[in-house]
């Protein structure tokens, strides 16, 4: 086990380095390009040539990869060319709020989704399972800039219920999260708890819970004790990949109610062509895609023992 | 006031007054020139036997004083005033930092920190007094030291502010004495020795190469704003050390999510003055900006519930949801803002003449006001000079002729037509790319296949003026000759187009040069039909500047280039 566990944080490392490197290249080996963002646009080449011997941009491509690869550990990105302050300043709250945003949805979503699949999973093709397929199918095909808009509709415009934009420029409301959770919970509710029903009616027709069955075991004890740790696997793995998801996904939510998270700083420096940003935005991004890939693996062997890593 | 009783004034205002008499000027155009000759508002307006703008009628409610107005805007990065590039930036500052002169919703320029000026005759020098006793947040007094040291960063290529373009009749180039890397010198600009003089504490002399009717009112543009003489010792960030002379500090400020301004705690100077925009008590405790992104749906579901009292700006889209919402007025003010399709005329194929002419005449300009802003929009005449300039002259409106546009077409050597790509970059809202569709369109008809290529804006800033073709935004400037002088001028920072066309430059130094503006408005002539001949944009329309506010909000005024300015504003509880 730990060996496995090793071997996995190497190749984690590696992934990373090798996205860092691909980064560095697409952003910085045109260097004039560099002083170009910082000087704007009506800088000239002599003013771009002194800011890069001034900044340290003289130095071989190695050196500064290495240079910025070692500030980048030390949470060191540099500092935003649009907002004028230190990346790490601005990227570490803006990550808590779209954590705060994943914690709500992930509360309400996976008692929700689990429970909705293993009750339609539990009996296939009967009217409960018809209805959570049904629901489920039709709130995933529904846009997020659709529901949103809608949702704002009925909510903000008609029944004047709800504050239009969650921007929480008053301190913290919890009246603001409402809108961005159950747009985000509408789009992915049914994605997962359809995995989970798939998951369950495959287990509820294998062998074993026949067996039980036909042994004349309680129909519920059959359902909580034999069937659901089983069935529980693929959904888990589904749940931790939307961290992933979540971490771009949510840029339409975030944007439409002027959430201040993560994707919308990742979608303003994009825009801006802030590069210092759109490193520090795509090397936590891809960590936090590495480590819930880890975080599944090492999930999937407690859950299944059956599985080992050679 | 009786005219009489004028003393000394600019020579041209007495036959401006004798021309107004005769009918040949009107009452509007009188107020905003003589204002720029240095005659007080107050008394323009009273020569002519109108009542000034903005003085409250007597059954007016009175003000409450307190509270705090919340506004949906973009908070931007606000560090050096003089490099500032968009309008919201200065929007915050604008209630901490001030500006020499002001002008507001009727286009006439009024003083501000500065008291009074006067020029000469020939429009070259400009004597500034300044306000006495106007006191900096750190105490300091304000005087002629700060504009001095204004201007002189300004004027200062490392500065990087545009302001430079501004007053381009202040500075020159020089050679640096330094060659490039094909051994041509390297060119630097630098401020005309004796261009500011400094007469006393208290007044400034300024000396232009060439006459310069809009000095006063480029003052109140917004990189403008005058600094503490000791902006640049202070570490020259003024979002991290605010001080400035107006009425309002920073409280807090967080770029992109908001910015709250709170009164100083200091008496407000301006409060002696009689200016309809900033005399008087100042009401407001608090001015909260939230950002919610740019104009669009989510600015306006903020407005709907409630969690801001009035929005920067509204995309056209919103009209009809805007229309709609209860308790709210649409405050809208005329103004010179366009989108300008320009041709650059040094690239192929814009080089030809007969295609830019053949692709002018496929414009139908009424669609543009019609289909994009609900007929609201003023149309323009693929001149850049607007029916709201004192200066505009009449010509015969420009219509579309498809047979002539296929006609000069095939003599510009494309009788099978022609595919061309406008770069778009939606600076100021999606009504770009919906003046590039209509377009698109139109040419259509002709055989003239126009691709759009729309990008984000902070990418179309960086080739506004190398794209061959191109919707550059333009914003409001009070006389058209100011923008003319900017944007089409032979050589000039901001010439888009590459327009090198002696004759033109010359007719525009012509109008420039008068100070009589029905003597400007026939020189203009010539120069409105060189360019719409030379067809190097296709201009079709002059978009509307729009806000809107809660009816809880009194004296709230739409300003045409969206300045924010709330001295006046309160809040009815």
């Amino acid at each position: 086990m730990l060996v496995m566990l090793f071997k996995r944080i190497v190749a984690m490392a590696l992934v990373m380095l090798v996205v860092s490197l691909i980064l560095f290249v697409i952003f910085e080996t045109d260097k004039l390009a560099v002083a170009g963002k910082v000087l704007g646009p009506y800088s000239s080449v002599e003013q771009r040539e002194l800011w890069l011997s001034q900044n340290g941009y003289d130095a071989s491509f190695s050196t500064r990869y290495l240079k910025w690869v070692g500030n980048a550990v030390q949470g060191d990105f540099g500092s935003s060319l649009q907002l004028k302050v230190p990346v790490s300043e601005v990227l570490w709250p803006r990550l808590f709020n779209t954590g705060i945003l994943a914690l709500c949805l992930f509360s309400i979503m996976i008692p929700l989704s689990l429970t909705l699949g293993i009750l339609a999973g539990m009996k296939e093709g009967s009217w409960l399972d018809r209805s959570v397929s049904t629901l489920s199918v039709f709130t995933t095909s529904i846009p997020e800039f659709a529901s949103a808009t809608l949702l704002t509709a009925v909510f903000v415009f008609s029944l004047k219920w709800l504050p239009g934009t969650s921007a929480m420029s008053d301190g913290f409301e919890w009246n603001q999260m409402i809108l961005p959770v159950l747009v985000l919970l509408m789009y992915d509710f049914g994605y997962v708890a359809r995995m989970t029903r798939a998951s369950m009616a495959e287990v509820m027709h294998s062998q074993y819970i026949r067996t039980a069955i036909l042994k004349g075991l309680p129909y519920w004890t059959i359902i909580l004790k034999h069937a659901l740790r089983n069935a529980l696997i693929a959904p888990f793995t589904i749940i931790v990949l939307q961290l992933n998801w979540l971490l771009s996904g949510v840029i339409v939510v975030e944007v439409f109610f002027a959430y201040k998270g993560f994707g919308k700083l990742l979608l303003d420096a994009a825009l801006f062509g802030d590069i210092y940003v759109i490193e520090a935005c795509t090397l936590v991004a891809v960590f936090v895609a590495v480590f819930s890939q880890f975080i599944s693996d090492v999930g999937y062997t407690f859950l299944n023992p059956r599985i080992r890593f050679s | 006031m009786d005219e009489r009783k004028l003393g000394k004034v600019h020579a041209a205002i007495p036959d401006m007054l004798q021309q107004v008499k005769k009918g040949k000027l009107s009452r509007r155009e009188f107020i905003i020139n003589s204002a720029l000759l240095g005659l007080s508002a107050t008394a323009a307006y009273s020569l002519v036997g109108l009542k000034e703008f903005g003085i409250p009628a007597a059954h007016a409610q009175t003000p409450k004083k307190g509270g705090t107005l919340r506004v949906s805007m973009q908070v931007q990065e606000m560090t050096d005033p003089a490099t500032f590039d968009w309008t919201e930036k200065s929007n915050v500052a604008r209630h901490i930092g001030e500006y020499l002169t002001m002008w507001g919703e009727d286009n006439v320029t009024r003083p501000y920190l500065a008291e009074s000026w006067s020029t000469s005759d020939d429009l070259t020098e400009w004597t500034f007094k300044l306000r006495k006793g106007v006191k900096w947040h750190n105490g300091d007094e304000f005087n002629a030291d700060d504009v001095i040291f204004n201007f002189t960063r300004w004027l200062d290529p490392k500065t990087g502010s545009s302001n430079i373009g501004l007053f381009s009749s202040m500075v020159e180039s020089f050679d640096t004495g330094k060659k490039d890397k094909d051994g041509k010198a390297v060119m630097s600009k630098r401020m005309i020795d004796g261009a500011i003089t400094k007469i006393d504490d208290y007044t400034v002399k300024f000396k232009t190469s060439s006459a310069t009717l809009s000095f006063p009112e480029n003052l109140f543009n917004y990189p403008t704003m005058i600094m503490h003489r000791d902006f640049e010792k202070n570490g020259k960030d003024f979002s991290k050390k605010p001080i400035g002379t107006g009425p309002y500090t920073l409280e807090e400020f967080k770029i992109g999510e908001r910015a709250v301004l709170k009164r100083t705690g200091m008496p407000y100077w301006g409060e002696k003055l009689d200016n309809p925009y900033i005399g008087g008590p100042v009401f407001l405790d608090k001015i909260q900006y939230v950002d919610h992104g740019k104009p669009g749906p989510t600015v306006i579901g903020a407005y709907a519930s409630g969690q801001v009292d009035a929005i920067y700006a509204f995309d056209i889209a919103q009209q009809q949801m805007v229309e709609s919402l209860p308790d709210t007025t649409i405050y809208t003010a005329s103004s010179s803002i366009t989108g300008v399709m320009r041709m650059r005329v040094v690239e192929k194929p814009f080089d030809n003449k007969k295609l830019r002419q053949a692709v002018q005449a496929c414009c139908d300009i009424d669609a543009f006001s019609k289909l994009i802003f609900g007929g609201r929009a003023n149309v323009g005449e693929h001149h850049h000079v607007a029916q709201i300039h004192p200066e505009y002259f009449e010509l015969p409106k420009p219509k579309q002729n498809i047979e002539k546009a296929k006609k000069l077409l095939a003599e510009a050597g494309y009788p099978n037509g022609i595919e061309l790509t406008m770069a778009i970059g939606n600076t100021s809202g999606e009504w770009q790319t919906q003046v590039g569709e209509i377009l698109k369109q139109q040419a259509a008809q002709a055989g003239i296949t126009i691709n759009l290529n729309v990008m984000p804006s902070a990418k179309f800033w960086e080739i506004w003026d190398k794209a061959p073709f191109g919707l550059t935004e333009w914003t409001h400037r009070p006389l058209g000759v100011m923008v003319l002088g900017l944007a089409y001028r032979s050589g000039v920072p901001w010439n888009e187009t590459g327009y090198n066309n002696p004759e033109f430059d010359k007719a525009l130094s012509e109008a420039e040069t008068i100070a009589d503006p029905a003597q400007r408005k026939a020189k203009m002539e010539k120069v409105q039909k060189i360019l719409q001949e030379d067809a190097i944009m296709v201009q079709p329309v002059w978009v509307p500047s729009f806000a809107l506010a809660n009816n809880k909000v009194k004296g709230y005024t739409a300003h045409p280039t969206r300045y924010h300015l709330y001295h006046k504003v309160w809040i009815d509880a």
